[in-house]
């Protein structure tokens, strides 16, 4: 018998990044292994060098590899493609950012502060991440 | 053989800022870094100021950084140490009283925080509360604190920020935690769910190599964010 009453989970900021940090590692290895796959198929071992595969890899985005010697590079130009650019912008830039709130909110700040640098930070993903779908989308 | 001691000083009582004095004294290869201090103590400087009290490692009051490492000066033998120059320094993070000695209310105030003591309502049998080896075992490795500060003055989210209730505190929620007759895991683990929790670790397993118990905290911490997130998804 359990007579002790217990707490409610909660569910706040810091808890809910820590387990996005994990997830979202973890997505960009994913996203990463498949850049790396379709720029294999895509016949990358003849037809483009490294630097180029890396940024196919990173950021699938046919303009991005147009130097590239692939002759039919249009196949790889579609919305598939988009939302994969999408979803590495999305992750790459939270994690990021996040992870510069909580070096930042390491250093214990006062309240004033913590509430300014963390709307700042706030700012600057969503800039970001407007910025990277308005680029992926109007290419 | 002569070992050269450059130990840390400060007394707030005396207007000289904080600086380094440096002893020469002969030692054993088998001397602890405590039996040095004593001897200067005893026959050099009478005014050095650190913290000792079992001299075998079981009460926690010696830890002071050696070399840069946090360690305990009655563990650490001369001929551990790869030089015959010593640097001996109070361990970080915490004000420090004078010389060695740093205080240590704020490293006990974040032990308190976590409910270190064991809780049940339950009305009490009439022997033992039985438990059996395994389930003693889950939680064997964190008995062995002695709430020496190593750890948590080894870590330096500890050092940036006086509200993390770093390793240590941790150390000791884990004990009762994972402890089958205990009843206020869940409470603990929402202390530690917080902001100035268990998540401004970030595995820098600094406090790992500073336990003089060999207890594996980093792997102790990670059981701990484990068991808050396997509570939030049930
Ligand atoms: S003097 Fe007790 S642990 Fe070193």
């Amino acid at each position: 018998m359990r007579s002790r009453a217990m707490p409610k989970p909660s569910w706040n900021l810091d808890y809910m990044m820590w387990v996005f940090t994990r997830l979202s590692g973890l997505s960009l290895i994913l996203l990463i292994v498949i850049g790396i796959s379709a720029g294999l198929l895509m016949g990358a071992r003849s037809q483009m060098d490294l630097g180029t595969l890396m940024r196919w890899t990173f950021f699938p985005n046919s303009n991005h590899v147009l130097d590239s010697e692939i002759p039919d590079l249009y196949l790889w130009a579609n919305g598939f493609w988009q939302i994969m650019q999408i979803l590495v912008v999305f992750f790459a830039a939270t994690h990021g950012f996040n992870g510069l709130r909580v070096v930042i909110e390491d250093y214990s700040l006062s309240g004033f502060w913590q509430i300014f640098l963390r709307f700042l930070i706030l700012l600057l993903w969503i800039f970001s991440i407007m910025v990277g779908i308005y680029v992926i989308l109007g290419s | 053989m002569q070992v050269t001691l450059k130990i840390f000083r400060y007394n707030p009582e005396d207007n000289r800022k904080k600086h380094f004095d440096t002893f020469t004294v002969e030692a054993e290869p088998t001397d602890r870094i405590l039996d040095l201090l004593e001897r200067i103590k005893g026959t050099e400087d009478g005014t050095l100021g650190f913290r000792r009290a079992c001299a075998h490692g079981v009460c926690g009051s010696d830890a002071i950084r050696i070399n840069g490492v946090n360690r305990l000066a009655c563990k650490v033998l001369v001929q551990d140490l790869k030089s015959r120059k010593v640097t001996i320094e109070p361990i970080l993070g915490l004000p420090i009283e004078k010389d060695l000695i740093v205080d240590m209310e704020p490293f006990f105030d974040h032990y308190r925080s976590v409910m270190p003591y064991f809780v049940n309502d339950d009305p009490p049998p009439s022997k033992e509360r039985l438990q059996s080896p395994e389930e003693r075992e889950r939680f064997d490795d964190t008995t062995k604190c002695i709430l020496c500060a190593a750890c948590s003055t080894s870590c330096p989210s500890f050092w940036v920020n006086d509200k993390y209730v770093g390793p240590a505190a941790i150390v000791n929620a884990h004990r009762f935690i994972f402890d089958s007759r205990d009843q206020a895991a869940a409470e603990r683990l929402e202390i530690l769910n917080e902001q100035f929790g268990v998540f401004r670790c970030h595995t820098i397993f600094n406090c790992t190599d500073a336990c003089p118990r060999d207890i594996q905290v980093t792997q102790a911490i990670g059981e701990v964010k484990k068991a808050i997130i396997d509570r939030n998804l049930e």
